[in-house]
């Protein structure tokens, strides 16, 4: 019996040592970003007891693979509303792997926007509010997740992409390709970001668009649609002659099946 | 008896009392009370009792896998409380078993190495336990494949394995036959004849009864008697008279003479066999 | 025979009898089971994209992994110490010079060193698969971007990039161990349990269910360090479970490696104290309650 209490005084001493030791570790993994914060009381009921207690377990990512899965499965039945609720948890479980976000706006943003867009069976007008609130569902999805991933260039840029293809504000559009240059340094997206500054209507665009642009020219980065763009701002913005890029194209060789030269 | 006086006894057990409490409002079950007794090194000591005796009990807590609620125990001069105690013993339990899927060479090899044995020695011990207990063609079977006699053997070998200088056998003859443990029998004989000290217990008094020096009787966790077999067996006032080839002639002459000097006839006729060596004579194979 | 009182040959020798138990109880077919699982989870779902296959190939091994020790190690120490005593096995081992403390140790070590080999063993099926699942992968996708015409450097130097990231690396290594972490602290727990337990049973539903609740410990503990509470009873009763309950949510970092976040050195030495810790006190609490138990 003495022993018996014995235990139990050690295992309780240990319980209430190893508090403190648990919050440091658990702290410090997930500063390492190993640890990821505990489910919200919101997702647990969206989740079902057998999932949230699985979720719990370390299986959260096989959780969040399943409800992908029947994400995937409802887009197949064309079920949007379906296919956005399942995203959104499939994105709770796991909000730091950024293709789930990326992939729940491109259905939103995209396919279920497109489908509302051109469905004969409903009033036109109401398609045209339905593709608006889809599209807009699309960036809300991206901006959450670059609340969790604020330096994934790959939400930017289909960030982008929206405003660019689908809501058609390409000055936001290009803050978002900057955004993209900025973690990636890859040129290319410093160049897109011109271009769209160049469709904007404003002059202050243009003069951000044709300073992209320039500076990837004098990189000598000179597809001929950034001297064509070149070309075309320098009218609308009036340059000088002696301020232009020369008239002639330099002669580039272009390689079937490659846009824009290499850098 | 053996000088006693140069080593300390092999197994000593003073004042030895156990309760088991069983839970909450239950009453609590005394299973050994005030029990004292002394094994001295080289006899065979039989601990007699019927079922629920406390012979067991009295057991575990010489091995020390019980501890005692009063009272202490040793084993060579060393508390039973001490695991260092247990390194000159080798016991067998009732009924023993073992690890399933072992061999019954792995079997004494794994328990060997628990008594810090290795190497060629081990493997040569092992194979020699096993011939000693008739066991070598079982050497690689599978201990889940054997019979009730051959886990008893098997229970013995490793009992014996590290050469203990003393043997505690519980029960060995429950549940084996008799040819069996008239095997066990000559093995606990032949224990005495090295040395070695053998603390037995047994329900089964005629089995006992060849072979023990002393013999200690429980009953209700109590020593009811304790003593040399002979001592305690002895009917004081009678003697026995067992003749060959006698006529009856011869008989009443005897009887005449033995009334003759206050002496009372009280029965003669045909000894008898025992029903175990009758057993043992039609099963015996005839030797050719 | 000199008697030590601390031998770590008889702690092997009675770690390399539980081991050569617990596989002659075939407790290893579960590895053929697993390799089924994730050569089918593999290729299975060709659909989608390809980095969506890589995780989910590794979402399900690992979580035939984690499932695969968890319950090996429930399971496997909460049929031992109860079977060798209702089996009297106990009784010959214990009578041999073998200090009890040492019994104990050898059963846990034997559970973790099944744990171990199989976590290995299925590690190397699984990195196979994974390889190879990555290298036709990449070559598909590398075909697809050609047959349309996209094939850039920098495009190729992305998808090399994401399949990378998604695919084999070392970093993956660090994740089984931490799953071998986490099982060798439910394996004490069960031992633990198993030392005052009176069956197989009960000591599996119990270490089932501390389990269970120890991965949700984190949120219990956080709940009873969180400022303004003031249902007292709640908050006695939040501080209880996260007392007698260890967190098993530091060793979930396998949702998070999956997804490619780097284990750092001092990460995996967080871990690894961590689990010392709570198995070491488990073992001492399980050898006060074993040294002096009835047998």
């Amino acid at each position: 019996m003495k022993r018996q209490i014995q235990a139990l005084t050690v295992f309780l001493l240990l319980g209430a040592i190893k508090l403190p030791i648990e919050e440091a570790a658990t702290h410090h993994l997930r500063g390492a970003k190993l640890l990821t914060k505990p489910i919200s009381v919101s997702l647990r009921e969206s989740l079902g007891q057998a999932s949230f207690a699985a979720s719990l377990g370390g299986l959260r990512s096989l959780v969040a693979s399943i409800t992908y899965l029947r994400a995937y499965r409802e887009w197949e039945n064309i079920n949007w509303a379906k296919v956005d609720s399942l995203f959104q948890i499939t994105t709770r479980l796991q909000p730091t792997y950024f293709n789930y976000w990326d992939e729940a706006s491109w259905h939103m943003a995209f396919n279920a926007a497109s489908s509302y867009l051109y469905n004969q069976d409903i009033n036109p007008m109401l398609r045209g509010k339905l593709y608006e609130e889809h599209v807009q569902r699309g960036i809300d999805i991206l901006k959450e997740g670059l609340l969790f991933l604020p330096d994934e260039p790959r939400l930017w840029n289909s960030l982008a992409e929206i405003y660019a293809r689908r809501v058609h504000d390409p000055k936001k559009a290009a803050e978002c390709y900057l955004e993209v240059f900025r973690i990636s340094h890859n040129d290319r997206y410093s160049r897109f970001a011109g271009y769209q500054f160049a469709q904007a209507s404003d002059r202050e665009s243009w003069v951000k668009g044709y300073e992209l642009l320039k500076r990837a020219y004098d990189k000598e980065q000179r597809p001929p649609s950034v001297i064509d763009e070149l070309k075309n701002l320098e009218d609308r913005l009036n340059t000088p002659p002696q301020q232009r890029i020369p008239d002639a194209r330099p002669k580039m060789e272009i390689n079937h099946g490659e846009v824009g030269p290499t850098q | 008896m053996p000088d006693s006086t140069s080593s300390p006894p092999a197994v000593t057990v003073e004042n030895l009392t156990k309760v088991f409490k069983s839970g909450l409002g239950k009453q609590a079950f005394v299973a050994v009370r005030d029990l004292t007794l002394t094994v001295q090194t080289g006899e065979v000591y039989g601990l007699i009792g019927p079922n629920g005796s406390g012979k067991s009990t009295t057991m575990k807590a010489i091995l020390g896998l019980l501890s005692p609620t009063m009272g202490k125990t040793t084993i060579f001069g060393k508390s039973s409380i001490e695991v260092e105690s247990r390194s000159d013993v080798g016991f067998l339990p009732e009924n023993p078993y073992f690890y399933k899927h072992l061999s019954g060479l792995e079997t004494l090899l794994f328990y060997g190495r628990l008594c810090s044995m290795s190497g060629r020695d081990l493997q040569d011990k092992a194979r020699e336990m096993l011939a000693l207990t008739g066991l070598e063609d079982a050497a690689d079977r599978r201990v889940g494949g054997f019979s009730k006699g051959m886990l008893q053997r098997l229970g013995l070998a490793q009992a014996l394995l590290h050469e203990p200088r003393l043997i505690i056998l519980d029960e060995p003859t429950a549940g084996v036959d008799p040819a069996g443990s008239r095997k066990i029998r000559d093995l606990i004989m032949g224990f005495k004849e090295s040395g070695i000290t053998v603390l037995v217990t047994s329900h089964l008094l005629e089995q006992i009864q060849e072979v023990c020096d002393r013999v200690g009787i429980m009953a209700h966790g109590r020593m009811v008697r304790e003593g040399r077999l002979d001592d305690l067996i002895a009917v004081e006032n009678e003697t026995e008279l067992i003749l060959a080839d006698a006529s009856p002639e011869l008989l009443a002459e005897i009887r005449a003479i033995a009334e003759s000097k206050g002496a009372k006839w009280i029965r003669s006729g045909h000894s008898r066999t025992t029903l175990e060596r009758l057993f043992l004579e039609s099963t015996e194979e005839p030797k050719s | 025979m000199k008697y030590h009182s601390f031998s770590p040959a008889r702690i092997w020798t009675l770690a390399a009898a539980t081991v050569t138990q617990l596989v002659r109880m075939k407790i290893m077919a579960f590895l053929v089971v697993f390799c089924v699982i994730v050569v089918a989870a593999g290729f299975a779902f060709p659909v989608m994209n390809p980095e969506q296959q890589l995780k989910l190939l590794k979402d399900v091994s690992f979580g035939a992994l984690q499932i695969f020790s968890v319950v090996i190690a429930i399971v496997s120490t909460a049929l031992l110490l109860p079977r060798d005593l209702e089996d009297r096995t106990l009784y010959t081992i214990l009578s041999k010079p073998v200090p009890r403390y040492e019994y104990l140790l050898g059963k846990l070590i034997g559970v973790l060193l099944l744990i171990g080999a199989g976590l290995v063993l299925m590690d190397i099926a699984f990195s196979a698969v994974l390889w190879l699942r990555q290298s036709l992968v990449l070559a598909q996708s590398i075909a697809a971007l050609k047959q349309e015409g996209v094939a850039t450097p920098e495009a190729l130097a992305q998808l090399n990039e994401f399949v990378g990231k998604q695919g084999l690396t070392w970093n993956i290594h660090l994740g089984v161990l931490a799953i071998f972490l986490k099982a060798s602290v439910i394996a004490a727990l069960s031992l633990m349990i198993s030392c005052f337990a009176s069956s197989t049973l009960f000591t599996v539903v119990i270490s089932l269910l501390v389990t269970i609740i120890g991965h949700g410990q984190g949120l219990i503990r956080e709940y009873f360090f969180s400022e303004g509470m003031n249902q007292i009873m709640k908050k006695l009763g939040s501080a209880l479970l996260a007392i007698i309950t260890p967190d098993l949510g530091v060793f979930d970092v396998l949702d998070n490696v999956i997804n490619g976040e780097l284990v750092s050195a001092f990460s995996a030495g967080v871990m690894v104290g961590t689990a010392a810790m709570y198995v070491t006190g488990y073992l001492l609490v399980s050898h006060l309650l074993f040294v002096e138990k009835e047998l």
